[in-house]
């Protein structure tokens, strides 16, 4: 049995901050020791990118609106996920490995260090491919932005979007990549599916989608807050009021996250037992 | 095939359904893919067409393309980029067992593990959502051949895209280049009869379009019986010129790998 440090009692939260950089930055220079590494995977984050831009490029010559969702509009869809998926693999990619380390025990080590296990799990790895994702995905963001038609006026509203979707990305794979702690597996498959879910519903409008689909995103495991949400409020395709959910979602994300990681290290009981 | 080839693919179907909770969900993966891409294409079709296709024809491609990206995301990719990542590269060397055979035999015995639940999952669509039949009795005997080639295929391009693994310390980046390269480029994603001619081009040179857009199109004879068996051929040389090109890139590729700094 184990558990993750209370984060107010064993674990200050500057000490929190202050291992988790320590952790994050030895990681960028291991990253720049293999820039081969680097190029090959920023690459590979630029290309769902390119690919998603040339989807929407080709939907758009072919159909005029896609349920009232015009070109740009879509285009602020596809960017604020990117972001958001990347800033989750550049900040807390580590914890796609919570499944592989549960099986082969690696968990036990990170256990005896005096630091929360979800944080040095989390920090254990940078995605680089990130870079390409939030390059990528904040081009397409802005130009969407622009093409939109929305101004500065509406700048916090976009910065807000920004950080809750990155908080809301993280914390829910992380909740979710928590479950490998009961369903065992080499890979977080309701992690994955979270993100299959985004791929295929969440770079569309809602609307047309059953209201069973627009329940379960918005409300159960709410996926819309990444993105929807708030570029629907930018738009004017969601009254402003929506705007409101954002910190809570965000909130209830990170709760998610560590309750679900401490509640999972009770029942680890490390490898072959 | 000889019997180890046989036996690694035991291996790897029986390590696939090891964990029974993950092989059970991996099916909802597509299954998500497919009732989004539903729901898209009901709404931007209604009662009329879209780059040639009506709803009907739509719903079987989309059925299609569920079959086909269950069966050939179900290999043990991740099982071969480890084997890179961790460094077990350098005990596969000492043994007398070619890499690439081994690993496909393994690949192919995953996919393998899929079949059943891939089959019901299409079983399911096609009774609840009742596509187009097929154009014709041989049409669907030729659409199952085809399929046939997403083991050689689905293969190839995960082999190739687990050799960057050489240069990288993550797969996952990786994973999802790959996966949107097939979803985009296969017609999954957006038909490839939408795409401005250029696009289309690029599309049919590469081998990705046999995953949906190929058995698709043969299921609903969008190309003739001659055209169907150039289809099938191309396939076959996709699978054969793949597996080439791994083999020399690998040559290329082994010398990065050191033991012990050596």
């Amino acid at each position: 049995m184990a558990d993750a440090l209370p984060l107010n009692r064993s674990a200050p939260v500057r000490h929190v901050v202050g291992i988790y950089w320590r952790t994050w930055f030895a990681q960028i220079r291991s990253i720049v020791e293999y820039p081969a590494d680097l190029w090959v995977m920023t690459s590979a984050g630029a290309m769902w990118n390119i690919l998603q831009f040339a989807f929407l490029s080709v939907l758009f010559a072919n159909v005029p609106e896609v349920a009232g969702w015009g070109y740009h509009e879509m285009l602020l869809l596809s960017g604020l996920l990117s972001v958001a998926g990347g800033s989750n693999a550049l900040l807390w990619d580590g914890v796609w490995s919570t499944g592989s380390m549960v099986i082969k025990g690696d968990i036990d080590y990170r256990i005896t260090r005096p630091a929360p296990v979800v944080l040095q799990v989390g920090s254990a790895h940078i995605g680089m491919q990130s870079i390409g994702e939030v390059v990528f995905g904040s081009a397409m963001f802005v130009y969407g932005w622009i093409g939109t038609g929305l101004g500065l006026a509406v700048l916090p509203i976009g910065l807000l979007a920004l950080v809750c979707a990155a908080v809301i990305q993280s914390g829910l794979v992380t909740a979710l990549c928590a479950v490998s702690f009961w369903i065992k597996g080499p890979m977080p498959i309701f992690a994955f599916l979270m993100i299959d879910l985004q791929r295929n519903a969440m770079k569309l409008p809602l609307g047309i989608f059953p209201v069973g689909v627009r329940i379960v995103t918005q409300f159960l495991v709410p996926v819309a807050f990444v993105n929807f949400v708030p570029v629907a409020v930018l738009t004017g395709h969601l009254s402003e009021w929506w705007l409101i959910g954002l910190p809570p979602a965000a909130l209830a994300a990170i709760l998610a996250a560590v309750g679900v990681y401490r509640l999972g290290l009770r029942s680890y009981d490390s490898a072959g037992h | 095939m000889a019997s180890v080839d046989v036996a690694l693919a035991t291996i790897a179907f029986k390590r696939k359904i090891a964990y029974k909770t993950t092989w059970l969900f991996s099916i909802l993966f597509g299954g998500w893919a497919l009732l989004a891409g539903l729901a898209v294409w009901n709404h931007l079709i209604g009662d009329g067409e879209v780059g040639g296709y009506d709803w009907q024809a739509m719903k079987a491609y989309l059925i299609i393309g569920f079959l086909t990206s269950t069966l050939a995301w179900a290999g043990s990719e991740w099982d071969m980029a480890n084997r890179i990542l961790d460094g077990l590269v350098a005990i596969d060397l000492t043994k007398p067992v070619d890499f690439q055979r081994a690993r496909a035999g393994e690949y192919i015995g995953g996919m393998i593990a899929s079949v059943p639940a891939a089959v019901l999952g299409t079983a399911a669509a096609v009774l609840i959502f009742q596509p187009a039949p097929p154009a014709s009795a041989f049409a669907g005997l030729l659409t199952a051949f085809s399929l046939l080639f997403i083991f050689p295929l689905a293969f190839g391009i995960s082999y190739l895209a687990v050799l960057t693994c050489f240069f990288t310390q993550r797969f996952l980046g990786i994973q999802w280049a790959k996966d949107s390269m097939v979803a985009f480029f296969s017609g999954m994603m957006i038909p490839i009869a939408l795409m401005p001619t250029w696009l289309e081009g690029l599309a049919w040179a590469m081998p990705f379009v046999h995953f949906t857009t190929t058995p698709a199109a043969i299921y609903l004879g969008r190309v003739d019986t001659a055209g169907a068996f150039g289809l099938i051929a191309a396939e076959a040389a996709w699978a054969l010129g793949l597996w080439v090109i791994a083999r020399l890139l690998w040559r290329h590729l082994v010398k990065k790998v050191t033991i012990h700094g050596g």
